[in-house]
């Protein structure tokens, strides 16, 4: 805990201290196991992406204590579009854990989530600690070497305030909006460009969504690389065996109880997931 | 299913008897002048089958002139742009010869009213396509290689101001098209899960995939089949079929240059001449679509 991000802003002034930091955590940990929204933290006190990153983290922890495993990262604001709407020019990330992963092909209870939202991303699998924090940043050959595989996935957003509405501070904090996630056959990453792969999101076997995985930063594997970056600043690097979602190739789409979801990406096959 | 079905009941014309005439003439004008018309809905109204009467008379004109047809474009293929148009079914247009720019050249300052581009595939035939109705089969056996394709669709109507009747009216807003130059041969690609990205100066300006184009570009081009072939001028061996966008269309501005990229196509570019000395460069310029209604 003790090198978490904005521990250096500790003190400072508008920066929270490790109680505030605690009680934000629990009060949107609260509304996620109680499948209701919360005013956006920003509302009632200041609040800096360092900070808020540390509030993530103190969410996180609460997970892990109830015996979640921590199973990989999540990128946020991967499309131009997107960080052009939250005025941002960096990426974000929150971290994934084992209670958020469903099995292919299995079923996803949304009645616990608030506004639950999916979109058809590009997963990568770690094979081997690959580094790459802020001042040497992983290089096209560490990537290769790190990578164990890269498959299609979906991931389930649920932001945990009132009509889904935050600013940077407050969806960082809120573990990026982090809720579900689901992968398909992990492939070997050598050989495949997956820079521009069509991906396609059904509903009920109707057409969704349709994008690009171009649309991650313009190749996903550029947003793996901010992936390792964060995760070593946090002192939180990726590990062998943990994923690594990269980012919406679409827009976010709605997903009430009772639909079918499908994600197809060239090359890569299928992931599928029904809510329920 | 067909353009025309939709418009039998519609009303006459507005414009009278010689609607179809005055339209075109509108549409004539500005496009010899290079300065953008009114709609010519006013004349047409709601009916798309005195609609396509203007863009086939457009067409006659140009053919009389001298011009050669090299194929056609689909236009309206995604289903929110339908739905903005209040349709279920796409659009065409007709391509000419002095149309097609090659890979990587500029297109002239001006050539072009109120520019933007799109990524598409191109699928350019080796056999006629001429049964009322055709089957996938037909058109795979028919297509002799696909390209990346950039489209650059442009209005004679000010400031985009458009409806169906429209951009029918207007040889389906098309302006100039480019093609790649490595042929593939369609067993090589799956069209529905081909990714696209088009960059601008560079900028990563549109992303999508075969299946935003009616969900499968390969659907277009059967129902333009279709469609030629009931009005009497079906799709032909050497034609070029431009199957419809892949992803949102963009705003180009003099000076701007354009990479598409469809996976399994590879890439295609276009330069736009920049603006000479004293151009206009408020937005009514039309030889931008910046200042356009969006």
């Amino acid at each position: 805990m003790s090198e978490l991000p904005g521990t250096a802003e500790q003190g400072r002034e508008g920066t929270a201290a490790d109680e505030e930091v605690a009680r934000l955590a629990a009060r949107l940990d609260e509304a996620a196991l109680a499948g209701r929204t919360v005013p956006r933290l920003t509302d009632a006190v200041r609040l800096d992406v360092p900070a808020a990153y540390r509030v993530q983290r103190a969410l996180v922890e609460r997970r892990l204590a109830r015996g979640e495993r921590l199973a990989g990262v999540k990128m946020g604001f991967t499309s131009r579009a997107k960080m052009a709407q939250m005025g941002v020019d960096d990426v974000i990330y929150g971290l994934l854990t084992d209670a958020m992963a469903v099995e292919d092909g299995g079923t996803l209870d949304v009645s616990a989530l608030a506004h639950p939202r999916i979109e058809p991303e590009v997963a990568f699998l770690i094979g081997t600690p690959p580094g790459g924090g802020p001042s040497s940043p992983l290089s096209p050959a560490d990537v290769e070497r790190a990578l164990a595989g890269v498959a299609v996935a979906w991931e389930v957003l649920d932001s945990r305030y009132d009509g889904f509405s935050f600013t940077l501070p407050d969806v960082v904090a809120d573990n990026a909006s982090a809720a579900a996630f689901g992968v398909g056959r992990w492939l070997p990453a050598d050989g495949l460009d997956p820079r521009t792969l069509g991906m396609v999101l059904e509903l009920d076997g109707r057409t969704a969504a349709v994008g690009s995985s171009a649309a991650v930063l313009g190749d996903p594997v550029r947003s793996l690389i901010a992936a390792a970056r964060l995760a070593e600043e946090a002192g939180t690097p990726l590990l062998p065996g943990q994923v690594v979602l990269a980012g919406a190739a679409t827009a976010a789409v709605a997903l009430p109880p009772g639909t079918h979801a499908r994600v197809t990406a060239a090359g890569l096959g299928r992931v599928e997931v029904t809510a329920r | 299913m067909s353009v025309t079905s939709s418009v039998t009941s519609a009303p006459a014309p507005p414009g009278g008897p010689d609607a179809v005439a005055r339209a075109a003439g509108r549409l004539a004008e500005a496009g010899a002048s290079g300065v953008p018309c009114a709609p010519v809905r006013d004349l047409l109204g709601t009916d798309v089958e005195a609609a396509y009467a203007v863009q086939h008379r457009l067409t006659s004109a140009r053919l009389a002139e001298g011009a050669r047809i090299t194929g056609r474009k689909i236009g309206i293929t995604s289903p929110a742009v339908q739905a903005q148009f209040g349709i279920d079914t796409p659009d065409y247009g007709t391509l000419f010869a002095d149309m097609a720019v090659p890979d990587g050249d500029e297109i002239p300052y001006g050539a072009v009213c109120q520019p933007r581009a799109e990524a598409e595939v191109a699928l350019v035939l080796d056999a006629d396509l001429t049964h009322e109705r055709h089957t996938v089969a037909d058109l795979l056996r028919a297509t002799a290689f696909a390209l990346p394709a950039i489209e650059i669709v442009g209005s004679r109507i000010r400031d985009w101001d458009i409806e169906l009747a429209d951009t029918v009216a207007d040889n389906a807003s098309a302006g100039r098209y480019v093609l790649g130059t490595r042929p593939v041969p369609l067993d090589a690609l799956d069209l529905r899960l081909a990714g696209m990205v088009l960059e601008r100066r560079g900028t990563q300006v549109s992303t999508g995939a075969g299946a935003a184009c009616l969900g499968n570009p390969l659907h277009a081009a059967l129902w333009l089949a279709d469609t030629l072939a009931r009005l009497g001028h079906p799709l032909r061996a050497g034609d070029t079929v431009l199957t419809g966008a892949l992803g949102p269309v963009v705003p180009v501005a003099p000076g701007d240059a354009l990479e598409a990229r469809v996976d399994g196509l590879g890439t295609v570019r276009v330069a736009f001449a920049p603006a000479p000395e004293g151009a206009d460069g408020d937005g009514d310029d039309p030889n931008s679509a910046e200042g356009a209604t969006r």
